[in-house]
């Protein structure tokens, strides 16, 4: 078991390990980082108007910062001069925006200290009394019948 | 036809008031005989909406174009099935859809429930209520009976986009889903209302539940692979609003399938369930109001309306109405039994319930933000796929983990020896996968992770039912018997194992979306164009009408490593009516690995033609991973035998001393 441990442990070592440089951003992946202008609601990658003034223009715009050496961060502050910060297909990670980054992860945090509050408090708890029926089975019948249920839910 | 269509839906509208009204006056003044007209009344509905719905489809295939609503949304050479699927393609019509769907379960649950006196009025009051919002909206906002003063000689036609196949499937299931929901939803406030808070209204509607949540899941698949043949850009799931709002429910739904299992099993989450049917059913009006709505812009926008606030007016009344029920109740929905350990199946569901209900609220964070952030603070933002990947993933990757936990963990609490001998297999798996991956493969850590949670959780699943069927193997059967007579003895667990095996299979698929490749190139005739083992040489294009659409074909020969492996065929169509809309058709060509995605992004006027061609890895292992949830929910929801004695002797069992 142990070993099974260590060799986890360094998967996920290499794993982390910083990779070599990406290399330049393609059109496509630049691509994803913006929104059509054409009022679709979709990354200029993802449009799917066949025709489609506003992509193409984006597109070619794209094209010519790659080939006139751009950085992607030069490429996004030219369409945020140009169309403002709605273009970027995510929203900046600062100020108010923090709460889409990370309201979820809040959520499940809070979500997680509830369960380990309730489950503290549900295993305090004292057991509910015993039912004032009588057993309809019998000794010997229960403990067959818990056997065969327990092998079953197992 | 028309007329008559217009004043059943009236009538409807009147029928679904009264059906409201007469059940909580029977409660109230104690008349058994208001009860049982309200009965009547949910069968009335259902005629009434029935002839409209015959209305509407005759008005449509009899090319009535006088119908405002036949003329917008269909033409004279439209095919049959598509002039069909016209019927919820628009918003009036979709509304009489939903109206319909409701009528005819509402019918199906009076039927079948009869028996059922405490709560049947309160189900009959709810489905009621909701049945007269929706013919309310047929009836004052959007009707599909309108006339037009001048006729056109032809209709408009139905939007290209929707000329596909998967439409067909894809809206009617989806919808199938969303309106069924109200069934558990109905029986829940019967429930609360009538003060029966044992787990009846939870059996009552355990399959209605599952049929939700099967129809659900086929929308969400029938869409995504609409997407990805229709759309023509390479995917199947763009994080649009409306796609947003059909998974949302889905992934609530399913910590309710999970959740109720505890209720039934130990006593314990009806607090939870109640909140968890409560926002099911909100999230699915709440995905019809974002389709018809238009609050959003998507690329569902061919049904943009201003129903809007009629629609959150409505959400709003159902919250609180729901809500503040369950407040009142609260003192009667204490939980008897107790949690024995953290380290427990029972603890694994509650954690899967969070981390369901978690990545719904993340994704209606992130679906609503753009509104939030111009309301609050007046500035427009987008929040598009890679927003949605960054916050997502690491929440599926912990879900996927969970899944494996689960079958690994046994009920009340899992002993040391219980978790080593069930552990160590699955986490080998684990390691082993991501070390390959590591050390061939490329080096995306989210996709190792990926692939590393997949085979934990199908190595933990597998032993599950192996374990099992060594244990009836041992009383003398066969492994291929014991396997099958394990399955059919118990139905929903390992239905739910085969479901569990699609989504793995599901994950792997978008997981593989880390290691897809593009190019982009412009031909002429005879040159070629490489993508990994891939050689395709362009041959010319061709160009033909059919009886609906221009036709403009690419011809392209595809070579595997230098063998020749066949010819795609990617197109440009026209559809007539929609000159200014033409249409990317898609050539596609799968192998269990891989598919080869090509598509004929235009043609110049020198004879060249622009192709972007993509090799999407694992796309087949995400339409199998389709087939086994629909699979194993088909299991699960079967009837098994002795099942009502096996409930009767668990309950002798667990409430022994």
């Amino acid at each position: 078991m142990r070993r099974v441990w260590y060799a986890a442990l360094m998967v996920v070592a290499v794993v982390a390990l910083p990779h070599a440089p990406a290399q330049a951003a393609s059109t496509h992946e630049l691509a994803q980082q913006f929104m059509c202008q054409c009022g679709c609601g979709l990354t200029l990658a993802n449009c799917a108007h066949e025709v489609c003034g506003p992509r193409d223009q984006m597109l070619s715009q794209i094209r010519q910062f790659v080939a006139t050496g751009k950085s992607p961060l030069q490429i996004r502050d030219a369409f945020i001069a140009q169309f403002g910060v709605a273009v970027l297909s995510a929203p900046p990670k600062s100020g108010f925006n923090l709460l889409a980054y990370w309201g979820p992860y809040a959520a499940l945090g809070a979500g997680a200290l509830v369960i380990a509050a309730l489950a503290a408090l549900w295993s305090r708890r004292p057991s509910a009394p015993p039912p004032v029926a009588e057993d309809p089975l019998t000794p010997e019948q229960r403990a067959v019948l818990t056997r065969e249920l327990e092998r079953f839910e197992d | 036809m028309g007329e008559i269509g217009s004043l059943a839906i009236t009538f409807a509208f009147v029928v679904s008031i009264y059906g409201l009204l007469a059940p909580l006056l029977g409660i109230a003044l104690r008349r058994q005989d208001l009860v049982a007209s309200a009965r009547g009344a949910v069968f009335a509905s259902l005629f009434l909406l029935s002839v409209a719905s015959v209305a509407l489809l005759s008005a449509l295939l009899g090319r009535d174009f006088g119908n405002s609503y036949v003329a917008s949304y269909s033409s004279a050479g439209l095919g049959f099935w598509y002039t069909v699927s016209a019927f919820w393609a628009g918003q009036a019509g979709s509304l009489l859809f939903w109206a319909l769907l409701l009528a005819a379960f509402g019918s199906a649950v009076v039927w079948q429930h009869s028996g059922r006196r405490e709560l049947l009025p309160y189900v009959i009051a709810t489905l009621m209520g909701t049945l007269a919002f929706f013919t309310m909206l047929l009836v004052f906002i959007s009707g599909p009976f309108e006339r037009l003063a001048f006729p056109p000689a032809d209709g408009a036609g139905l939007n290209p986009l929707l000329q596909n196949p998967g439409m067909f499937f894809h809206p009617p299931t989806q919808y199938i889903g969303y309106v069924a929901f109200t069934i558990p939803f109905a029986f829940a406030i019967a429930a609360m209302a009538s003060r029966k808070l044992d787990d009846e209204w939870l059996r009552a509607t355990r399959r209605w539940t599952l049929a939700a949540w099967l129809f659900l899941s086929l929308g969400v698949l029938f869409g995504m692979q609409w997407a990805y043949v229709e759309l023509g850009w390479g995917g199947y799931w763009a994080w649009d609003p409306v796609e947003n709002a059909s998974l949302m429910p889905w992934l609530t739904a399913t910590a309710f399938l999970h959740s109720a299992m505890i209720q039934e099993k130990r006593d314990m989450l009806k607090v939870w369930n109640l909140v968890l049917i409560i926002l099911t059913f909100l999230l699915s009006i709440f995905g019809t109001f974002l389709t018809r709505s238009g609050v959003l812009s998507s690329v569902h926008s061919f049904a943009l309306s201003s129903m809007g606030p009629l629609f959150f007016a409505f959400m709003g009344i159902i919250a609180v109405l729901s809500l503040g029920l369950l407040i009142v109740r609260l003192p009667s929905l204490r939980s008897t039994a107790e949690l024995d350990s953290i380290v427990s199946r029972e603890s694994s569901f509650l954690f899967n319930n969070l981390i369901l209900v978690g990545a719904a609220f993340s994704v209606f964070l992130g679906t609503t933000f753009p509104l939030l952030s111009e309301a609050f603070r007046g500035v427009k933002i987008s929040v598009g796929p890679p927003f949605f990947n960054q916050v997502n993933v690491p929440i599926g990757l912990s879900l996927l983990l969970l899944m494996g936990l689960c079958p690994l963990l046994a009920w009340r609490k899992a002993s040391s020896a219980n978790l080593k001998r069930n552990f160590l297999l699955p986490a080998a798996a684990a390691v082993l996968t991501a070390a390959a991956l590591v050390l061939f493969g490329p080096k995306q850590p989210i996709a190792i992770a990926a692939f590393a949670l997949s085979a934990f959780v199908t190595v933990a699943i597998g032993g599950d039912f192996h374990r099992g069927a060594m244990v009836r193997r041992s009383h003398g059967e066969a492994y291929p018997v014991a396997l099958a007579r394990m399955v059919a003895r118990n139905h929903r667990r390992y239905g739910g194992y085969v479901v569990h095996i699609g989504i793995i299979l599901l994950f792997a698929g978008m997981a593989g979306a880390a290691f897809s490749t593009q190019r982009e190139a412009v031909l002429r005739r005879g040159e070629t164009v490489s993508i990994n083992q891939y050689t395709l040489r362009y041959e010319g294009a061709s160009t033909y009408p059919t009886s609906t659409s221009l036709v403009t074909a690419a011809t392209l020969s595809v070579f595997n490593s230098n063998k020749p492996i066949g010819v795609m065929n990617p197109q440009r169509n026209i559809h007539r009516g929609h000159e200014d809309q033409p249409m990317t058709e898609v050539a596609i060509r799968s192998t269990i690995w891989e598919d080869l995605y090509v598509i004929l992004a235009g043609l110049g006027e020198d004879g060249t033609a622009n192709f972007r061609v993509i090799i999407n890895p694992l796309m087949m292992w995400m339409w199998a991973g389709g087939i086994l949830l629909v699979a194993g929910t088909m299991i699960a929801f079967w009837p098994e035998r002795g099942e009502s004695l096996r409930n009767r002797a668990r309950y002798l069992v667990e409430g022994a001393p």
